[in-house]
């Protein structure tokens, strides 16, 4: 197993570097930083245009990109990080905030969701073409259907403003992290502020993961090796357990993993509906000004996030299924 | 519970706990590793070093002979937030940068300035001009701190991440893309704050910051007007003042030459402008949102008052456009739209996107436009490349915007003369972004800026605009009301008494705390990128009425009433002597 991990850790640096080379190249060509930081800065002297240039290498020529990258890669590694084009601001603490939010907020709902998602599958599973499975399959579909930000809308009208209509003050609140103005770290607070954007994920993520599980163990159950394990007389609680669930979470562990990515990164409706200062929020703050030194970490980072939970789910898919280590 | 799934779980509560305590907190200014914001430390006691009361180089610099002289006198209690007087330093330091720093948003005025000399003391400051300014009220609208930066001739890396320097009621806390907090000033001269702390938080757009607002989140909203706003912020707790001040929204056609725009030919300007009925785009769009207590604008880029003499009423002509095309060789093309040399020019009208108004202006005049042959596309793009980006860099045909109009006329000198379209000759600092330039209205408003008779003054700006007129540059839809709403079981006190300002809500030092929780909470539309005051971070309403009139100290005040009156900076009306 050991092996196993280190091999494909090995594999997964090459990678990383490939990628970002491509998504370093890919702005570069699209963005046009230079373009870009003319158009937000249209009086900036030749001398600040110079330093741009040089503090952020963009050289000319394929030469020029490997040594631009190159060049940012080792800034990048140190935090030694350009400022952003606009104000000069510095992006570590910016970035460093919001991805701090994201992942608690992306984390917390994937985790959720998927638990919650797994075990309504499970329990429809276990009886199909019942009521209950009418029920979750139903309300899976309308969950799907749903976009995030009909359903924020929804959240915030029932729990904050037609809450605070009825009883006086509102039950949950609308934005932000904090309430405005707040000092210090506060569990409680900080929970409570996460509660109607983790619900909006999590009704996303409960509706998917309840169908994948459902029809995964579904064939599971009706496989023959269960029919063997039963007739083995082994109780139907361990057949359950150890034999249906087991192999019915293998493509669902997979999916999961590489699912994680794409809910962290998708999670800009979300964070800019309920004013959650996340990275989905930087993003776009730097996509409108074509800010090269603030959307290369934001690129990096989720190229990380990606090839992390895909090498995650190659590990746990070995872990799950022994024959995947010897292939 | 066995060994592996304690380890799992015990995995599993470490990350959360790191997550939960790490990163960004909503702009939380106290606590120590979460913190996002810039934190300003607390300065009570004078500094030891406040730097020379006079700088040595002077300031200013323009040639010429002495035209005009201002005498000010600085109040002997005006001091800055670490206990430094205010003196002829700060003065001279304030213009340095406005003329000297890469980047300077507005050299206007300032660059007529000779010299900024001390009087009889370092607290009485005498700035020489080469010649008359008469709107020179709207200058040192916000001085800047010489100790407080490196080199005044460049502060461009100034301010990245907090503004520290104040001569008025606040202190800027701390800032982040998050919050923005505001504490009295201490060693403010003048009536101290009545509340501890002012907080503004951002929001995305009107939804969120009226749902905020309802749930009780924010106490205090400045929305931009639209119909149905009072209906769609009902509740009990809820009250708000709706009126007309110095905000005007107008078409703008994009004249420059050098950007060869289709509007960059005046025949194709003026017949375009002739097929415009303002007259039904007012019914359709304006008198839903006025409730029948707006006009059309007829006034040019300005509101009615003694600048207006209607000088862009009737313009609309469609027989006059098409026979004004045909005389010069435009003919209609297969798919019914003008073209010469087998040139059909596309107009790449642009606003900013989630603006229902603005859609819906597009949505109703695209396919009158089209139908008259008019090659009309929506170019849109959110507020921040619109307004910072693409209407600064003149990359539009056609742009439709409200502009927020100080009292004085000045701002037509910067917004509409010849020397004021960037480019290369001036560095790209120049305002005009209709890229506009009539030499006869340039002349008319340059010479408006240093006539100091009213009335005298008011002709010459009234026979400019009439040029603009007659040029189709700008077309006036509507006097734009103002907004705001509030919690009254959060705030009361003069709430109302400032909304009409130019400086907007900036008189929130008066406002009382009801809920007794120790600060106010603004919502704010948009959200400052960055805090320098010279540069062009500073071209922006919000970035000013958020991050620079709270706490850049300054000679003249707007009132609500559109007058410029002086503030206890000095300690009377400064003294103005005609050479």
């Amino acid at each position: 197993m050991f092996r196993f991990v280190m091999r494909r850790l090995m594999w997964a640096l090459p990678m990383t570097l490939i990628i970002t080379f491509v998504v370093y190249v890919a702005l570069r060509v699209g963005t046009d930083p230079l373009a870009s930081y003319l158009r937000v800065n249209q009086r900036a002297s030749e001398k600040k245009i110079q330093q741009y240039i040089e503090t952020n290498g963009l050289y000319e020529g394929f030469g020029g990109y490997v040594r631009g990258y190159l060049q940012w890669l080792q800034g990048f590694v140190t935090f030694d990080w350009p400022r952003s084009i606009k104000g000069s601001r510095e992006v570590w603490p910016e970035f460093r905030d919001a991805m701090f939010n994201t992942l608690r907020l992306g984390l917390t709902a994937t985790f959720l969701g998927i638990l919650i998602g797994l075990s309504f599958g499970i329990f429809v599973a276990l009886k199909p073409g019942g009521l209950r499975d009418a029920t979750v399959s139903t309300s899976s579909f309308v969950a799907i259907s749903t976009p995030p930000y009909v359903s924020a809308l929804l959240l915030q009208l029932l729990f904050a403003v037609y809450w605070s209509k009825w009883f006086g003050q509102s039950l949950l609140p609308t934005s932000g992290v904090y309430p405005p103005g707040h000092r210090g770290f506060d569990l409680v607070l900080m929970i409570k502020h996460m509660i109607l954007p983790v619900t909006v994920v999590v009704i996303q993520v409960v509706a998917v993961y309840a169908r994948y599980m459902r029809a995964s163990l579904l064939e599971v159950l009706n496989s023959e090796y269960m029919r063997t394990a039963r007739s083995k007389g082994i109780s139907e609680r361990r057949v359950l357990v150890r034999h249906a669930l087991r192999n019915a979470l293998i493509p669902i562990v997979t999916v999961a993993a590489i699912d994680i990515g794409a809910i962290l990164g998708g999670l800009i409706i979300t964070e800019r509906i309920f004013s959650y200062p996340g990275l989905g929020d930087f993003f776009l703050g730097a996509y409108d000004n074509g800010d090269f030194p603030q959307m290369m970490p934001w690129m990096f980072f989720f190229t990380l996030v990606v090839i992390a939970f895909n090498l995650l789910a190659d590990v746990l898919y070995a872990v799950l299924d022994p024959r995947i280590r010897l292939g | 519970m066995s060994k592996k799934t304690s380890k799992v779980l015990a995995f599993a509560t470490g990350v959360a706990l790191i997550l939960a305590a790490c990163g960004g907190d909503d702009g939380d200014s106290g606590s120590e590793a979460s913190t996002p914001a810039s934190e300003a430390p607390a300065t009570e006691a004078p500094a030891a070093d406040c730097g020379p009361d006079v700088l040595e180089g002077g300031a200013g610099g323009a040639e010429g002979d002495a035209a005009m002289k201002i005498t000010f006198d600085i109040s002997p209690d005006a001091v800055w937030q670490d206990g430094c007087p205010i003196t002829v330093a700060d003065f001279q330091c304030s213009v340095n940068a406005t003329l000297n720093t890469p980047g300077s948003i507005s050299t206007t005025g300032y660059d007529k300035i000779i010299s900024i000399e001390a009087g009889e003391s370092s607290k009485q400051v005498v700035v020489t001009f080469n010649a008359v300014y008469a709107p020179y009220k709207l200058l040192f609208g916000g001085l800047i701190q010489a100790s407080a930066v490196a080199d005044c001739n460049d502060i461009s890396g100034d301010f990245a991440s907090l503004n520290q320097v104040s001569g008025r009621e606040w202190m800027m806390e701390s800032f982040s893309p998050d919050q923005l907090v505001y504490v009295p000033n201490p060693n403010y001269w003048g009536d101290a704050p009545t509340v501890e702390r002012v907080v503004a938080v951002p929001f995305a757009d009107f939804d969120t910051q009226s749902a905020a607002l309802l749930a009780g989140e924010v106490d205090f909203i400045y929305p931009q007007f639209f119909a149905g706003i009072s209906d769609a912020l009902s509740d009990a707790n809820v009250t708000s003042k709706i009126d007309f001040g110095g905000d005007y929204e107008g078409f703008y056609l994009q004249a420059d030459p050098a950007r060869g725009g289709p509007f960059s030919d005046p025949i194709f300007r003026e017949a375009f402008a002739k097929s415009i009925d303002r007259d039904a785009v007012f019914e359709q769009i304006y008198i839903p949102l006025s409730e029948g207590k707006g006009k059309l604008l007829n006034c040019g880029p300005i509101v009615p008052g003694q600048y207006c003499d209607e000088a862009f009423a009737d313009q609309f002509d469609p027989e006059g456009a098409v026979a004004l095309l045909e005389a010069n060789g435009w003919t209609k093309n297969g798919e019914g739209y003008w073209a010469k040399d087998g040139n059909a020019p596309t107009i790449r009208w642009i606003i900013n996107t989630g603006n229902t108004r603005r859609e819906n202006t597009q949505a109703f005049l695209i396919p009158l436009l089209q139908a008259a042959g008019f090659n009309v596309v929506a170019d849109n793009c959110d507020a921040a490349c619109y307004f910072q980006q693409r209407l600064p860099a003149l990359d539009y045909d056609m742009a439709m915007y409200i502009s927020t109009a100080p009292p004085d006329p000045a701002y037509l000198v910067s917004s509409f003369t010849c020397a004021q379209i960037p480019s290369e000759a001036n560095s790209q600092q120049g305002q005009n972004s209709t890229g506009w330039c009539n030499e006869e209205a340039s002349a008319l408003l340059e010479k408006s800026d240093v006539t100091v008779d009213e009335a005298e003054r008011a002709q010459l700006v009234k026979d400019a605009l009439k040029l603009m007129a007659g040029d189709y540059v700008m077309l006036p839809l509507f006097q734009f009301p103002k907004s705001g709403f509030w919690r009254t079981d959060r705030l009361a006190g003069p709430v109302d008494a400032e909304l009409n300002n130019y400086r907007a809500f900036n008189n929130f030092s008066k406002w009382e705390d009801v809920d007794g929780d120790g600060q106010i909470v603004l919502g704010a539309e948009q959200w400052p990128e960055c805090l320098n005051p010279v540069t062009e971070c500073a071209n922006s309403s919000w970035m000013v009425w958020l991050t620079a009139f709270p706490i850049l100290p300054n000679v003249w005040d707007t009132t609500n009433d559109g007058k410029l009156v002086i503030t206890n900076l000095v300690t009377k009306e400064p003294v103005v002597e005609i050479l």
